[in-house]
C-alpha cells in the first residue's frame, strides 16, 4: 500500500489504519471482525439492500451500513452493541419468516449465510405464523442453472453479476414488494460463459448448480487452491473434492471447481471452461499401463520405463539428433519443462522435440485467453522453443515419445497413423483416453494439473507456485518424476529434482 | 383564507392559462431574478424565506439549492417531484389543474438560481390529464419567451421536458423518481451520495416538489421578509392543506403555516358534519403518526408537528370520525404500504408484507394482546433500517395507531 493514504479509525475498540476509499466492513475484516452480509460483494457495485451489515458509528443517530459507509480518520465503530445485534437479528428474522428452511435438501446447506448467521447471529423463536409466498422452486434459467425463489433474499448480486461484469444483464428483479423476484426477460435465459460465478456469489441456495445438486453435501468435500490450467490466464480456482478415492467405483473425486480470490489475476470470478475442469480431472482418465491398447498384464511401471530407456540406449549418440523425437505441451509445469530441457535437448541431444497443445480459441475480453494452455510462457522462459510438431520429421524417426494427446486436434489420424507406423518405438504419455492410445507401443497414465504441484507463468507474466489439489489417481505418475527417472536410467545428471 | 391578495391558487379551474397568470402579475418574480439578481442573491433570498419542502421532508429549498457543486462541468438538472402518491395528499393535483405557470415560473427561478437548463416534470400516470395541461401551458410560456432559449432576452434559456410515472408510490421518493425517469426500475438509490452531488444521469440534480417551486416565485416578487412574514420565522409563507373525511367542507386550503390545525378542521373545512364528532386525525398524508383529538390544537408547520411525534409531510389532513373501527384503519395502513413497498430491501420488503399478514389474520381469526406487541415489533423491525424513509413511513403509523388506541384495538381483536 505504498503510495496510498491511510486512514486511522477504531473499530470495536481496536485501532486500525486502513487505505483511503475503504469501506467499514472490509476495515473491520481485516481486523478480524467479522460483519455479517448478504448483498455485499468486493467485487460488485454496492447496493446496500440486505440491511444485515448495520453498524453503530459514532454521532450518527441511526445504524449505518458498513458496506457503503467509507472509513474516516478518527471513525468510532461498533459491531456488536446490544442496538446492532438486535437490528442483525430482526433482519435475518424478517429473510426466515419466508425461507422454506428446506436445508435438509438444499445443496447450498453447510456453506449457506442464513444457517451460519442464525447460528452466530439469530437464536431466536420462530414467530411467523402466517403462511409463506409460495413461488418457484425449480425453473431453470439456462447454463444448467437452477434458480428457486423461495430460498431467494433478493440481495440481487447474480444481478448486479451479469449486468456489471458480463454486461450480459441475462437476469433482473421482477414485481414488487414481497413478490419481488429474480427471473430471465422472456425467452432469453443466462447465456455468458461466466454463469457458474452465480453459484459461488449466491449467498443462499436460490441459485443452484444442476450438476451439483443432490450429487453430495458440501461437507463431505476438502479444498485445496489451485491454478487453472485451461488457458494462460491461469485463474485461481478451489478444487471440491471427495477425499479418498475411489470410494467406489461409480464414484467421482472432483464434485466441483470455484473461483478463488487473486487481484492480481482473476479478481473474484473464473469462466465456465475452467470450472467444467473438473470433468478433466475426472472423466475419461487413463489409470493403467496400456499396451496395444489394452490393460498391459504384468508390466509394471519401473520395467516399462526401463524398456523405453533401453530402446533410447539403444540409438547411438550421434544418431540422437535425428532419431529421438518428443513431444511436449505447455500444460506442463515450469519445473517438468526444465526437466525435460535437461533430458531431451541437453542430455540426449534430440533435434526433434516439438510442443502439441490445444489449438487456441477466442479470447473473451474477460478472462478467457486464445491460449488455452497455462504455460505456455513458462516453455519459452525455460529455454525451450515452441515448435509445432512436424510428422515428417517425426517419421523419420527411431524412438518418439509423445506427452498428450493433442496432436491428435492437428491433424487426420491417418496420418498421423501413418507417420506413427514408420517409427519402431514409440510410447504415449497421456492423462485422458485418446485416439493416439492404439498408435503407440505402450500408453503411460500420467498426472493431470491438478494432480501436481508447480509453477505456471501466465500470460502477464505472473509466476503461479501451486501445491497439488488431489491425490493422483491410483496407478498414475507426474511427468516431472517420469522425466527424473528416465533421466537416472540413462545416468543423465539433471541437478537436484524433487519427483513428488 | 389568506388575508392578502397573492395566492398561489385561483378561485377556478379556467384561469389556469398565461393570459389570467400574467394577469395576477405571473412571471414577474422570474422577471426580477433573471434580470436584476445574479444566481447567489437568488439563492440567498430563498435561503431567508425559509421555505420548507412541500413534498413530506420539510428540508429547505433554498439549502438544498446551495448544496448543488457550483461552476462544475457538465449538465445540472432540476426534476419536478408531480408523483403525488401519499393517501390524503391531493394539492400538488390543483396546482397543475389551476396554477401551472406558478409551478414553471418557479422552475425558472430554480433553474437559473442553480444554473441548468434542463428541468423535468415527473407526473404520476393518474395525473396523465394533468400532464397535457402542463404541456400546453409550455408551449404558452414558449411562445410568450419564458421558456427556451434567451429568457426575458438574457442569455439564459431552460428547457422543460413532462414524464409520466408508471404508477409505483415509491417513485415519489427522490432516487426512485430519478431512477425511474432513467428508465429504470422505480427504487431508491443508496445515499449518500445525495442527488445534489449524483442524481439524474450521474449529474448534479436538485428535486423539488410542485408546490414548492409553485410558491417560489411569490419570493422573489414580493421578498423572502413578506414571504416569512406569512408564515412562522423557521417556515415560511403559506402552504396548501388538503383535508379529506369527515368534514363538512373538505378541500385544498391555502393557509398561512402554522395555522392550527383544529381551525383548518373546525373553521376553514367546516368541522365534522352533523351529529358527528372526531375520533382521530392523520396530520400530513398516510405516514404521518395519527393525533387524537386533544392533540389538535398544534400549530402547522414541520417542527411542531415532529416534537408531538407526527409530521406535517404533505399536509394532506385526513379527519376520521367517531364509529370508525380503528382494526380497520390500521388495515388499511398496513395493506397501502405492504402493496407500495418496493421490494429492494429486506426489512421493508418482508416487514410491511408480514404486518400486513398480521393484521389479516387478526381481523379473519382475531387475536390478542401478544399479537398487537407482535406487531409493533415488527414495526420497529423496520423503522431506522431500511435504504429510505419508506420504512419509517410504513412503520410509524402502524406503531401510533396501535399505541393510541390499544385498548380498542385489543377488543377488536379478542374473540
Amino acid at each position: 500500500m505504498s503510495g496510498a493514504k491511510t486512514v486511522g479509525l477504531t473499530i470495536d475498540g481496536r485501532n486500525i489504519q486502513v487505505p483511503e476509499g475503504t469501506n467499514v466492513l472490509r476495515a473491520a475484516e481485516q481486523a478480524g471482525i467479522a460483519i455479517p452480509h448478504f448483498c455485499y460483494h468486493p467485487g460488485l457495485e454496492v447496493e446496500g439492500n440486505c440491511r444485515m451489515c448495520l453498524v453503530e458509528i459514532e454521532g450518527l443517530p441511526k445504524l449505518e451500513l458498513s458496506c457503503s459507509t467509507l472509513v474516516r480518520e478518527g471513525m468510532v465503530v461498533r459491531t456488536s452493541t446490544e442496538c446492532v445485534r438486535q437490528a442483525r437479528k430482526d433482519v435475518l428474522g424478517f429473510l426466515l419468516a419466508e425461507h422454506p428452511l428446506d436445508c435438509p435438501i438444499c445443496p447450498k446447506a453447510g456453506e449457506c449465510r442464513l444457517q451460519e448467521y442464525y447460528e452466530l447471529h439469530g437464536r431466536y423463536a420462530g414467530r411467523m405464523i402466517e403462511p409463506r409466498e409460495r413461488r418457484e422452486k425449480k425453473l431453470p434459467i439456462g447454463r444448467g442453472l437452477l434458480l428457486d425463489r423461495e430460498r431467494c433474499v433478493l440481495c440481487t448480486r447474480c444481478v448486479r453479476f451479469l449486468r456489471g461484469y458480463t454486461r450480459t444483464g441475462e437476469l433482473g428483479i421482477f414485481e414488487r414488494g414481497v413478490r419481488s423476484e429474480v427471473g430471465i426477460f422472456d425467452g432469453q435465459p443466462v447465456d455468458n460463459d461466466y454463469s457458474g460465478n452465480l453459484v459461488d456469489i449466491c449467498p443462499v441456495g436460490a441459485i443452484t448448480a444442476d450438476d451439483f445438486r443432490f450429487k453430495t453435501r458440501a461437507w463431505f468435500l476438502k479444498r485445496r487452491p489451485s491454478v487453472c490450467p485451461h488457458c494462460s490466464r491461469g485463474c485461481a480456482v478451489v478444487v471440491e473434492f471427495v477425499a479418498g478415492y475411489p470410494l467406489r467405483r461409480s464414484e467421482k473425486r472432483v464434485y466441483r471447481i470455484t473461483a478463488r480470490e487473486n487481484a492480481a489475476v482473476n479478481g473474484f470470478w473464473i469462466c465456465d471452461l475452467g470450472r467444467d475442469g473438473r470433468h478433466d480431472i475426472d472423466d475419461g482418465r487413463h489409470d493403467r499401463l496400456l499396451k496395444a491398447g489394452a490393460p498391459a498384464a504384468g508390466l509394471s511401471w519401473p520395467k516399462a520405463l526401463a524398456d523405453v530407456a533401453a530402446v533410447i540406449r539403444s540409438v547411438p549418440g550421434p544418431e540422437r539428433t535425428g532419431k529421438i523425437a518428443v513431444v511436449l505441451n505447455a500444460r506442463l509445469t515450469c519445473e517438468e519443462l526444465a526437466l525435460a530441457k535437461g533430458l531431451f535437448v541437453t542430455g540426449l541431444g534430440s533435434g526433434k522435440v516439438f510442443f502439441a497443445d490445444r489449438k487456441p480459441g477466442a479470447a473473451d475480453g474477460l478472462l478467457l485467453t486464445s491460449d488455452r494452455v497455462p504455460n505456455g510462457r513458462g516453455a519459452l522462459e525455460a529455454g525451450l522453443e515452441l515448435r509445432p510438431a512436424d510428422l515428417d520429421e517425426i517419421a523419420t524417426s527411431q524412438v518418439l515419445l509423445v506427452f498428450g494427446s493433442a496432436l491428435a486436434g492437428h491433424f487426420e489420424k491417418q496420418e498421423i497413423a501413418r507417420a506413427f507406423a514408420a517409427v519402431p518405438s514409440k510410447y504415449l504419455f497421456a492423462a485422458h483416453t485418446g485416439p493416439l492410445d492404439r498408435l503407440t507401443d505402450l500408453v503411460f497414465p500420467v498426472a493431470v494439473p491438478a494432480e501436481k504441484s508447480g509453477t505456471y507463468v501466465n500470460t502477464d507474466g505472473i509466476r503461479q507456485t501451486f501445491d497439488r489439489a488431489v491425490d493422483p489417481c491410483p496407478g498414475v505418475v507426474p511427468e516431472g518424476a517420469i522425466f527424473a527417472c528416465l533421466a537416472n536410467l540413462l545416468g543423465l545428471n539433471l541437478g537436484d529434482f524433487d519427483a513428488r | 383564507m389568506v388575508e392578502n391578495e397573492v395566492r398561489l391558487l385561483p378561485d377556478d379551474d379556467g384561469s389556469w392559462r398565461i393570459e389570467a397568470y400574467l394577469r395576477r402579475n405571473g412571471y414577474q418574480g422570474a422577471r426580477k431574478a433573471l434580470t436584476t439578481m445574479s444566481p447567489e442573491s437568488v439563492v440567498a433570498e430563498v435561503c431567508k424565506a425559509v421555505i420548507r419542502g412541500r413534498g413530506g421532508a420539510g428540508f429547505p429549498a433554498g439549502v438544498k439549492w446551495g448544496f448543488v457543486p457550483k461552476g462544475a462541468a457538465g449538465p445540472k438538472y432540476l426534476c419536478v417531484n408531480a408523483d403525488e402518491g401519499e393517501p390524503g395528499t391531493f394539492k400538488d393535483r390543483l396546482v397543475l389543474l389551476r396554477a401551472p405557470h406558478a409551478l414553471l415560473e418557479g422552475m425558472l427561478i430554480a433553474a437559473y438560481a442553480v444554473g441548468l437548463r434542463t428541468a423535468y416534470v415527473y407526473v404520476r400516470a393518474e395525473y396523465a390529464g394533468l400532464a397535457a395541461r402542463l404541456d400546453e401551458a409550455i408551449a404558452e410560456a414558449r411562445a410568450a419567451g419564458f421558456l427556451g432559449e434567451r429568457v426575458f432576452g438574457t442569455g439564459f434559456g431552460l428547457e422543460v421536458v413532462v414524464h409520466l410515472g408508471a404508477g409505483a408510490y415509491i417513485c415519489g421518493e427522490e432516487t426512485a423518481l430519478l431512477e425511474s425517469l432513467e428508465g429504470r426500475r422505480g427504487q431508491p438509490r443508496l445515499k449518500p451520495p445525495f442527488p445534489a452531488a449524483v442524481g439524474l444521469f450521474r449529474s448534479p440534480t436538485v428535486i423539488n416538489n410542485v408546490e414548492t417551486l409553485a410558491a417560489i416565485p411569490q419570493i422573489l416578487a414580493h421578498g423572502a421578509d413578506w414571504f416569512l412574514g406569512r408564515g412562522l420565522p423557521r417556515d415560511g409563507g403559506t402552504r396548501l392543506f388538503g383535508v379529506s373525511g369527515a368534514v363538512r367542507r373538505p378541500g385544498v386550503y391555502e393557509l398561512p403555516v402554522g395555522t392550527p390545525l383544529r381551525t383548518l378542521i373546525e373553521v376553514h373545512a367546516g368541522g365534522p358534519p352533523e351529529g358527528r364528532s372526531i375520533k382521530a386525525v392523520i396530520p400530513g398524508g398516510l405516514s404521518a403518526p395519527v393525533l387524537l383529538p386533544d392533540e389538535l390544537d398544534i400549530s402547522l408547520d414541520v417542527d411542531s408537528l415532529a416534537k408531538a411525534g407526527s409530521m406535517l409531510g404533505s399536509a394532506g389532513v385526513v379527519v376520521i370520525p367517531d364509529g370508525t373501527p380503528m382494526l380497520d384503519v390500521l388495515h388499511v395502513t398496513a395493506r397501502f404500504y405492504a402493496h407500495e413497498s418496493c421490494g429492494k430491501c429486506t426489512p421493508c420488503r418482508i416487514g410491511t408484507s408480514w404486518i400486513f399478514k398480521t393484521v389479516e389474520r387478526l381481523r379473519r381469526d382475531g387475536g390478542g394482546p401478544a399479537d398487537l406487541d407482535h406487531v409493533l415489533r415488527l414495526a420497529d423491525g423496520i423503522r431506522g433500517r431500511t435504504l429510505c424513509p419508506f420504512g419509517e413511513g410504513a412503520a410509524l403509523p402502524v406503531r401510533a395507531l396501535i399505541l393510541k388506541f390499544r385498548g380498542e384495538l385489543e377488543q377488536a381483536v379478542a374473540r
